[in-house]
């Protein structure tokens, strides 16, 4: 049986995971927006008092030109013309003065509101616990912080005032037009309910079609950030022809796709441009029979209303697009509150005080924890460290090894039971005071960009670089450091992949050593080291481990032998403790567990 | 991150824009076409704004009769009333603005059509394609982030350079020579009067993108340092919480943020001065044209409708067209900084390639031998030394050594992923180089460190070495490779769909999926780098069971650390700093007094006794 011809498969999103990239305007979220201009209110004030200004300015100077024309031109006055020319020069250079603190003010406030929007989210998601992000892909994140804080900086500096001043034009050429002859005001009226028959028409329409380009565009951005991700496999399979193929025709759907959207605007712009032009046509039609009847409409109402029209239907798609600009900004906000307003699922208790300097004493006390309810991923798990000694966790995947470590350092609450350092409740003591005197190697050791020594100093800046090679020298690994390029000055790349995983471990041990914990917690899943490189790593490993409580999830045999105790954890509950050999004698769950262990060995 | 490269010289930049202009030309009757298009549609924008005049002229004749009448267009009457000619002037605009419409319809479209259906798709698959063969040089020398920029914004480039300055100074060009000529057919002297203000406002447009686009490219880099600093905390939590980093982190983030924010505010002073000025200087010029064209009027010299009114309207379709001329200047430097990027992927050599005269020999036997061979990632920086064994065909070779040896690197010569600096690497004594690419990278079956799974359903991701294999086939590579179970206990099975939003499997299991990946091509050489070395001992135990059996009458290449592999090698390949330290088998290298030795007592020090 073949199989179908190959595409790029698209999961069906679930409801809850679409994210629209428009939505429609809703006032709560705009004067939430809005509230982060409070801050700045003298700006935004004078700036608000700008637009109704420029509301006014310019259907006042295109009035103007239309007086001067009907006045003194037609009558022929050239020093009244050139007074009134004069009274126009001065109004224009007020006007544009205007305008240039308009838009300078604008850009402003938008930066500033941009600036408070990065600030504020970063603040929140610092205060957020592991699970948080645990949740929520890496990409998603960088989203808000990106494109939807750019997204609603359009709505703070453009859509809102843009918006504001053309309405103003167009409701104070309208009421210009009035005054100067209702009868052919009349005729703009009968044009207007066309001009909102079109724009209904399209908007939906064209909102849908350019979700629909949205979209295939992120299929292709995927499928190029995968191909790029997965180029060895790619290349290594002899791959090419058959993705290039695919690819095409994701990019040929795309361009159909834009083709779409574009058909529609293409219609729509002239639309309303006819619209214009239509209301001209009637202009000279009934304007022209108005004034043989000689009712009192004149060519000076002619040539009025030929300046001011344009004042009243540019601004409409002008309108338009700021309205169509909106509904990013407003999807865009709607995702950055949404979360801002995600609360920490827990924090510190408000009493909770400064962690003081430990010995090193950990107490378990009938501790149970679930990542989600009705789960239970630990059971009445109590035990005792005494200051000093090596508690190694020895089980299978999912027994619960890391929930206990996670619980250790206070990344989760547990839910029944208490955690006791230096007989201390952990509730009690502020996070980042208890961690400073912790130390971690988790299973996957993140660097950050930088040197090797800028990321060994992560937890005391202050450090020399004679204190970050002794910390290498006290690992036994100062020659393979030495040995790189540039030393410990060399740097880490994107992701730390300058360095070889191995190496990139050496350098978190070196991390959690230059802290100076009273309680060291180490991962040993992740064994990426040779085997020599490995036992040297353990023959100094036992020396740095002496005078620190030390929590090992080990998996090598050498951990667990020299360990003061060994915790056996079977499906969140403790099933057997003691020492390695005693253990051993007593052929139970370890003992078992032992035979595993050097099969994969031998 | 690499640093961006130097700006452009002078000479970097024609030759970029010359390279666009002959792609330009390529496609010149698309161009002709829309250009053509764009005339018929200012036409007919001039006849409305004429015809408009008229009827003001025709307006004031009535009212004042010593007012010269108009000349009335073509298409009314000659015995019309007044009124007949007022209903024929409104007729007459109305039918050109509904074709202009029509028009302006039909220019979007077929614009649409040709820059985004033609012109963008022909690059993007271009470069994707060209992207797919460069050699693992050019990816590990540019950032990911930046590639993926190229294929999505860069392929834009050309278009923007077609569409936003060819284009678009041509329909400017249009524009000023239909709107110039009715003026001038009226009066020179007021359309040179009125145009006065026009070379300034050139002049200031240009000068406006060249000085404002270096200070948003900085703004940008700003904008980059704060997003990488964010992007590395966000993935880092874990480190951020653990070592009590987060006030650190706050602070050094206002910081770039901050500085963000300063340094727009330099710029802003010079933005906001753009419309003011050009708005200023078109107001400036309608002021002339009332005082200096009033007094035309006044002395009959031109007529108010057709002379005044008209050239009014004509000046603001102008000065809507000058105002594009800074958007202009601004696509030409995006462009062409675009374009470069894209030509020099178009441009990179492969660096491995089939190269001519490459035969195909058909299914190969499997024995590889290294004679003499030396490589290098980088200049200066020696990762392989005169390297040189015999593999015989079926065997299994293990490749030991201490990190940063060069194991991987060795590996990766097999399969061509880069040549050797000295020296050979035969397939069945024939030079890899003299192999086609496809045929080779075929035959040799590859398991990765880290195993990358593309997001489609599992049996693509099997099959993804030969799409059109059968469902039998990648069931017996599933489970050959130990994985069918666990896929079959899936709800949707093979059809499970991996990756963003799909199924997670453990690290054991999508290592299984890739060996199954290995295997469907049955290829003579397998290749494992360190298969379970991000794995825990369990699953780890489960995997080597899935390698034996794909290990079975191929020869295998595995880098290995277990002493359980190491024993059942027949050859052990020892490496230290690059060189061949020891080759052997486990007992023949148990006897000597080397690294190896010493490198498994300590392994084995946990055995019992």
């Amino acid at each position: 049986m073949s199989r179908p011809p190959l595409e790029i498969a698209v999961r069906r999103l679930r409801p809850d995971e679409e994210e629209p990239d428009r939505l429609p305007l809703r006032w709560s979220t705009i004067t939430r927006l809005f509230a982060f201009t409070a801050p700045h209110r003298r700006m935004r004030d004078t700036l608000l008092a700008l637009c109704v200004f420029r509301a006014m300015a310019l259907p006042g100077l295109a009035w103007l030109v239309g007086a001067i024309i009907k006045g003194p031109v037609q009558a022929g006055d050239g020093p009244a013309t050139f007074r009134a020319l004069a009274l126009f020069a001065v109004f224009f250079v007020v006007a544009d003065v205007a305008l240039y603190w308009r838009i300078r003010l604008a850009h402003q406030i938008g930066e500033n509101v941009l600036r408070d929007l990065r600030d504020r989210l970063m603040a929140h998601l610092l205060t957020q616990p592991l699970s948080f992000f645990h949740a929520r892909r890496h990409g998603s994140l960088i989203s808000r912080m990106i494109s939807d804080i750019e997204a609603m900086r359009n709505g703070v500096q453009n859509n809102f005032f843009i918006t504001f001043v053309s309405f103003g034009q167009m409701t104070c050429a309208a009421a210009l037009m009035l005054l100067a002859n209702p009868r052919l005001f009349l005729v703009l009226l009968a044009i207007v309910p066309c001009l909102l028959l079109v724009h209904a028409f399209f908007r939906g329409r064209i909102l849908h079609a350019s979700r629909v380009q949205q979209e295939t565009f992120s299929r292709v951005t995927s499928a190029l950030a995968e191909t790029v991700q997965g180029i060895r496999v790619t290349q290594g399979f002899a791959r090419e022809d058959t993705n290039a193929g695919i690819f095409t025709r994701l990019v040929r759907s795309l361009a159909g796709n834009v083709v779409r959207t574009a058909s529609l605007t293409s219609l729509y712009l002239p639309l309303l441009e006819l619209n214009a032009h239509g209301f001209m046509a009637a202009l000279i039609g009934v304007g022209g029979w108005a004034a043989l009847a000689g009712t009192g409409t004149g060519l000076g109402d002619l040539v009025t209303f030929f300046f001011l029209a344009d004042l009243f239907f540019s601004p409409i798609t002008i309108i338009g697009t700021q309205l169509s600009e909106a509904t990013l900004a407003m999807a865009g906000a709607e995702r950055y509150f949404r979360v801002l307003d995600t609360p920490p699922a827990w924090t510190d208790k408000p009493g909770a005080g400064e962690c003081p300097r430990l010995s090193g004493h950990v107490e378990f006390r009938d501790v149970g924890f679930a990542y989600v309810p009705d789960r239970p991923v630990l059971h009445g798990v109590s035990f005792t460290a005494q200051p000093g000694q090596v508690i190694a966790l020895v089980g299978h995947t999912g027994s619960g090894k890391s929930t206990i470590i996670g619980l250790l350092a206070k990344f989760q609450l547990p839910l029944a039971g208490q955690v006791l350092v230096d007989g201390h409740d952990l509730a009690d003591l502020r996070q980042e005071t208890l961690r400073r005197q912790m130390g971690f190697v988790f299973q996957q050791n993140f660097l950050f960009a930088g040197t090797i020594a800028e990321n060994v100093k992560a937890a005391r800046p202050a450090a020399t670089d004679e204190e970050i090679r002794q910390a290498f020298r006290d690992l036994d690994c100062l020659d393979l450091i030495e040995a790189l390029p540039a030393g410990i000055h060399t740097p880490c790349s994107e992701k730390g992949r300058g360095l070889s995983m191995g190496q990139q471990q050496l350098v978190a041990f070196a991390r959690a050593l230059l802290a100076d914990p009273r309680i060291l917690v180490l991962d040993e899943a992740t064994s990426a080291v040779d085997t020599l490189t490995e036992a040297r790593l353990q023959m100094a490993l036992t020396r740095l481990m002496k005078g620190r409580t030390s929590f090992v999830v080990a998996h090598r045999l050498s951990t667990i032998r020299r360990a003061d105790c060994v915790l056996v954890l079977d499906a969140g509950r403790i099933v057997e403790r003691g020492t390695h050999d005693e253990l051993l004698a007593r052929r139970g769950a370890y003992a078992a567990l032992h035979r595993d262990f050097l099969s994969a060995t031998t | 991150m690499p640093a961006d490269p130097a700006p452009p010289t002078a000479d970097a930049r024609d030759a970029t824009l010359r390279r666009l202009l002959r792609i330009a030309w390529s496609y010149r009757a698309d161009c002709l076409q829309l250009l053509g298009l764009q005339l018929a549609v200012v036409f007919l924008t001039v006849a409305v704004i004429a015809l408009a005049g008229v009827g003001i002229d025709f307006v004031r004749h009535c009212a004042d009769r010593t007012v010269p009448a108009p000349a009335l267009p073509f298409f009314v009457p000659a015995d019309a009333t007044d009124r007949a000619v007022f209903v024929w002037l409104g007729a007459g605009i109305l039918v050109a603005a509904v074709l202009r419409a029509a028009l302006a319809f039909v220019f979007g479209l077929v614009s649409v059509r040709f820059l985004h259906g033609r012109i963008v798709v022909n690059l993007r698959s271009q470069v994707f394609a060209k992207l797919q063969q460069l050699s693992f040089r050019f990816f590990d020398s540019n950032a990911s982030g930046s590639i993926i920029n190229r294929v999505t914004s860069d392929a834009h480039a050309i278009r923007l350079f077609i569409e936003g300055v060819l284009l678009q100074v041509a329909i400017i060009a249009i524009t000023l020579g239909v709107c110039a000529a009715y003026m001038f057919r009226t009066d020179w002297r007021l359309t040179l009067a009125c145009l006065s203000v026009l070379p300034f406002q050139v002049w200031f447009a240009i000068r406006f993108s060249r000085k404002v686009r270096p200070a948003y490219e900085e703004n940008r880099e700003l904008m980059d340092r704060m997003v990488l600093g964010f992007s590395e905390n966000v993935q880092g939590i874990q480190v951020v919480k653990g070592f009590a980093l987060e006030p650190r982190v706050q602070a050094r983030f206002a910081g770039w943020s901050e500085a963000i924010r300063t340094q727009k505010r330099k710029v802003f002073g010079e933005v906001a001065l753009f419309w003011p000025v050009i708005d200023g200087l078109n107001r400036l010029s309608m002021a002339v044209l009332i005082g200096y064209g009033g007094w035309m009027v006044a002395r009959g010299e031109i007529a108010l409708g057709t002379g005044l009114v008209a050239f009014a309207g004509l000046l603001q379709q102008f000065s809507a067209q000058v105002t594009t001329l800074a958007a202009v200047v601004d696509n030409a430097q995006v462009s062409l900084a675009g374009a470069k990027r894209i030509f020099e992927i178009l441009d990179t050599d492969p660096g491995v390639a089939t190269e001519g005269g490459a035969s195909s020999p058909g299914r190969f036997l499997g024995r590889v031998a290294f004679e003499d061979v030396s490589f290098e990632f980088q200049e200066n920086a020696t990762v392989l030394r005169d390297l040189s064994f015999v593999a015989e065909p079926g065997q299994r070779i293990a490749i030991a050594g201490a990190t940063g040896a060069g194991k991987s690197a060795l590996l990766s010569l097999i399969p061509r992923f880069y040549d050797p600096r000295s020296g050979r690497v035969t397939l069945d004594g024939h030079d890899l180089r003299r192999l086609p690419l496809p045929e080779l990278r075929r035959q040799v079956g590859m398991v990765f460190q880290e195993n990358f799974l593309f997001s489609n359903t599992i049996a693509a991701n099997i099959a993804f070495g030969h799409p059109e294999a059968t469902q039998e086939r990648i069931e017996r590579a599933a489970r050959i490779a130990g994985a069918h179970g666990f896929i079959t206990a899936l709800p949707e099975g093979y059809e499970t769909f991996l990756g963003e939003g799909g199924v997670n499997l453990s690290g054991g299991q999508r290592q299984r999926i890739a060996i199954a990946r290995a295997l469907l091509l049955e290829p003579t050489v397998l290749l494992l780098d360190d298969p379970t070395s991000a794995i825990d001992p369990e699953t780890e135990k489960e995997i080597m069971e899935a390698m034996e059996a794909a290990m079975a009458g191929r020869t295998t290449f595995i880098v290995a650390h277990r002493l359980s592999t190491l024993r059942r090698a027949d050859l052990i390949l020892v490496l230290d700093r690059g060189r061949l330290a020891q080759v052997g088998t486990h007992a023949q290298l148990m006897a000597e007094d080397g690294h190896y030795r010493r490198a498994i007592l300590v392994q084995s020090e946990g055995a019992p006794a």
